[in-house]
């Protein structure tokens, strides 16, 4: 009878198909799902589908001519990944970098991570079903964007440091529209808690939704927000300050249950931390160059490799480079964070509804072409 | 012949034709208020180009939707596919029969009227469900079964809501409800039932916060994600003229129906107040929508059983017990 | 302080292999350690013991061999390591995916880009390539390349 029963129960799973093309999947990702009913039995995220090639292709560039490829991977976090790319060339090559220019870089590093946390901030509240959070969240977006738009010309994929420097200096306008966001953040932070921190149904969707414990994410690798919900106080702007982070005061927030909504305030957290420093670069801004003089065109380093790492807004992301004294890197790999993020939904969601899978994989902020790269 | 002419026959064809008419004409008016709410609300105009402010995008859209192709899903069960849409929305006519849009326009007033607008809301749940069946696909059918256990859970709370009111008001007939509510309105004296009947409303028609069958972050588009042309539209039109009906049905149980507050109408036709009310009450639909995030299916359904379903019982017995008594 | 520890762990299973400080910082790891093939599951194990994660496997391919680099990290300030592992074209080094659960994603990649097989992973489907690809890309004789070494030209 018992046995009747559990082959009753096994022919009850059925597989549905989550994308590649789904409302939800912030890009092209595939998940299979086993379900009972609307219960997740087991979970097979495929990827993949957005693969292009890029380790490949910093392999036979220049390193002059990879830089913009870096900000198409994670094209939320163009700028960071750019910033990550010259810090290792910079390293390998052995350049030194104005001090101006290293305060320019975390400006635009901080507000693009903000960018990318306002993001995933709207679009999460999308897939929980709120549609107004995330016209709001685009809204201050936009505003950021204008501002990297002003200095670097592009919206999206900046390319805007260079190996020494960056490519253009920022001016009084570009400092004065930064402070009038930070200003206009200050309100806006009460206005997200009223409309979203505090309502009852988004507490209800997202507390002890996904917990993901810190021996979990250990054993998958996952990084960033991710992990600090879980309340490691990893950063690697803390624990192996690159650039010129070491000067500024701010707090890594941690959450403790590492659920959602965990997840949630931490990147919000993150986004007010992200605004102090930028707050302190700009009171602090040295004078003088934003290029260092004599880099030359076709740049040839000494053999050896370089590991670089540098937080990008879904964790520890690394550019490992070994250079065989050619123009270009014999060999590029990137590491990057959501590649052990997403990893973990493996062990996350069997037991889950289908509603949840949707709300812990918003929650986890994955950006799939960069797991493709 | 004479009996096909008789003045009731007449009557119930004529309305039936204007409750087609205005059905359309409101699904129009809605969609496009919808959006032009959603836009405020979210910092933006909403549609601004065709007509002004956007008023012509609905009819644009409506004969857009009518060019386009049905497309029937491979091994998808052909007749019902193409039923369904027509299920869905044909009961929900009926309601226009017996709704007091003012003083004496009434298609006909039965005396069973509440009892017959709820009976043929619950007609929507076996087409959704065929509808998703019928599809082929399992987001659809997975929005169907949520769609019916929705229904049939929030369908009770509603009921008990609105018999509280038939015990008050003593009559299942619109027009006298409605009647008696000449001095105070009855969401002041039943404000449990009122919140109850607006809360299980919203759930019976989909709506967000309860828009779970067709969550489209979930299930694509739920019970319709493989509809397209009128088919989709036709579902369209019957949401849209369900919210009209729950919101009328609100207006004429709780809101006084076409009587002004405590009985002042300051001149003002019934009709006028009547349509006021409803469109009130469906905007309030509309901007509860675009504030809340989607609940859970199982949060949807605890909140029902373990919520609604015993204070609207309880109200129900003790209005049931002070009217017997007081 | 664990990448204290950890060292002195290393040490004492691998006796013989070559640690190698990295002052200049560079690498951006601490010290790194050539292990022999067979080793690398012993490694993975004392860096789990020792509560590090597992941040990245990558290969590089030279004309005379693959290498493996493991990349390990804990979560504290500049602790991380690099454990070394040279591979044979068309040796099979043991898989440490029941170590590191993360790790049957980085040896999927580093197969569908070099093909290098993990025994005793149980999933080696492509994870990146299309799930019918018998090429290797990141190979350097597979499409357009730049140079070719054998691995004394760059590490000496």
């Amino acid at each position: 009878m018992a046995e009747q029963d559990t082959t009753r129960a096994s022919q009850r799973v059925y597989t549905l198909n989550l994308g590649p093309q789904h409302p939800s999947t912030h890009g092209v990702l595939r998940v299979l799902l086993d379900l009972d009913g609307e219960y997740i039995v087991k979970a097979d995220p495929v990827i993949g589908y957005g693969h292009r090639g890029h380790e490949k292709m910093g392999e036979n560039r220049q390193y002059r001519q990879f830089l913009p490829n870096t900000s198409r991977m994670d094209y939320l976090s163009g700028m960071l990944f750019n910033h990550g790319f010259v810090l290792a060339v910079e390293k390998l090559a052995g350049i030194q970098v104005p001090e101006r220019a290293k305060y320019i870089r975390v400006i635009a590093s901080e507000l693009n991570r903000i960018s990318s946390h306002l993001l995933w901030f709207g679009t999460y509240l999308l897939d929980l079903g709120g549609f107004t959070p995330f016209l709001y969240a685009f809204d201050d977006r936009e505003q950021i964007l204008d501002i990297l738009d002003s200095v670097s010309g592009s919206r999206l994929t900046y390319s805007y440091c260079r190996f020494g420097g960056v490519s253009r200096d920022i001016d009084s306008k570009f400092i004065d529209m930064t402070r009038a966001f930070l200003k206009r953040m200050e309100k806006r932070w009460a206005d997200y808690d009223g409309l979203v921190t505090k309502n009852i149904i988004f507490i209800r969707r997202t507390r002890d939704v996904g917990v993901i414990d810190a021996e979990l994410a250990r054993r998958y690798g996952v990084t960033g927000p991710n992990l600090r919900a879980c309340g490691v106080a990893f950063d690697v702007r803390r624990s192996e300050p690159y650039e010129v982070y070491d000067r500024f005061e701010f707090e890594v927030p941690t959450g403790s249950r590492g659920d959602a909504l965990d997840r949630y305030s931490v990147r919000f957290m993150e986004m007010r931390q992200s605004c102090r420093i930028i707050a302190q670069a700009l009171d602090h801004l040295p004078q003088g160059d934003f290029m260092a003089g004599k880099v030359p065109q076709k740049l040839a380093p000494p053999r050896g490799e370089v590991y670089s790492a540098f937080e990008s807004a879904r964790g520890l992301s690394a550019y490992y480079l070994v250079s065989d004294g050619g123009p270009g890197p014999y060999r590029c790999h990137i590491r990057v964070p959501s590649f052990g993020n997403l990893n973990v939904l493996n062990d996350v969601l069997p037991g889950t509804l289908v509603a949840d899978a949707i709300s812990i994989l918003g929650s986890i902020d994955v950006v799939i072409p960069e797991i493709d790269r | 012949m004479s009996y096909l002419l008789s003045s009731e026959w007449s009557r119930l064809i004529l309305g039936l034709l204007v409750a087609v008419g205005f059905s359309q004409l409101n699904a129009l008016f809605l969609v496009w208020l919808e959006r032009k709410i959603a836009g405020h609300i979210q910092l933006r105009p909403g549609p601004m180009e065709v007509g002004p402010h956007g008023l012509l995008q609905t009819i644009a859209d409506a004969v857009k939707l009518m060019g386009k192709e049905l497309i029937l899903p491979l091994k998808a069960d052909r007749k019902l596919f193409f039923v369904a849409p027509v299920l869905v929305f044909t009961p929900v006519l009926v309601g226009f029969l017996v709704l007091p849009f003012a003083k004496n326009m009434i298609i006909h007033d039965l005396n069973v009227g509440v009892l017959l607008i709820f009976a043929f809301s619950t007609f929507t749940v076996p087409a959704i469900l065929s509808g998703g069946w019928a599809s082929n696909n399992k987001y659809a059918l997975l929005g169907a079964v949520r769609s019916v256990g929705q229904n049939v859970a929030y369908e009770i709370p509603l009921l008990l809501a609105a018999m509280s009111i038939v015990l008050m008001a003593n009559s299942l007939s619109f027009s006298e409800i409605v009647h008696a509510q000449r001095r105070l309105w009855f969401i002041f004296v039943q404000p449990v039932a009122g919140i109850i009947y607006l809360i299980s409303a919203t759930a019976e028609t989909n709506r967000a916060p309860f828009d779970i069958p067709e969550a489209e972050s979930e299930l694509v588009a739920g019970f319709h994600t493989e509809y397209s042309g009128m088919g989709f539209g036709l579902f369209f039109l019957a949401e849209y003229t369900n919210m009209f009906i729950v919101c009328a049905v609100a207006t004429s149980l709780f809101f006084g129906g076409w009587t002004g507050p405590f009985g002042i109408s300051l001149g003002i036709p019934g009709i006028v107040w009547f349509l006021f009310k409803t469109y009130v009450l469906i905007f309030h639909l509309m901007w509860v929508r675009w504030t809340f995030p989607r609940v859970r299916f199982d949060q949807l359904m605890n909140f029902a059983w373990k919520v609604l379903i015993p204070i609207s019982l309880a109200n129900f017995v003790v209005t049931a017990v002070v009217v017997k008594f007081v | 302080m664990k990448v204290k520890d950890i060292e002195g762990v290393m040490r004492s299973k691998f006796p013989d292999a070559p640690l190698h400080m990295d002052e200049s910082g560079l690498t951006g790891a601490l010290w790194s350690m050539a292990v022999p093939i067979s080793g690398i599951r012993d490694a993975a194990g004392a860096f789990d013991a020792a509560g590090f994660f597992l941040e990245s496997i990558t290969a590089l391919d030279f004309e005379d061999t693959f290498e493996l680099v493991y990349h390990f990290n804990c979560y504290e300030p500049m602790s991380r390591v690099v454990v070394r592992v040279l591979c044979g074209h068309g040796q099979v080094p043991p898989s440490i995916c029941d170590i590191y659960r993360g790790a049957v994603w980085l040896e999927r990649e580093v197969h569908d880009f070099f093909g290098i097989e993990f025994s005793g992973n149980p999933d080696m489907r492509p994870l990146l390539l299309p799930e019918d690809a018998d090429y290797h890309p990141l190979r350097k004789t597979f499409g357009k390349v730049g140079a070719y070494h054998k691995r004394e030209v760059i590490y000496g």
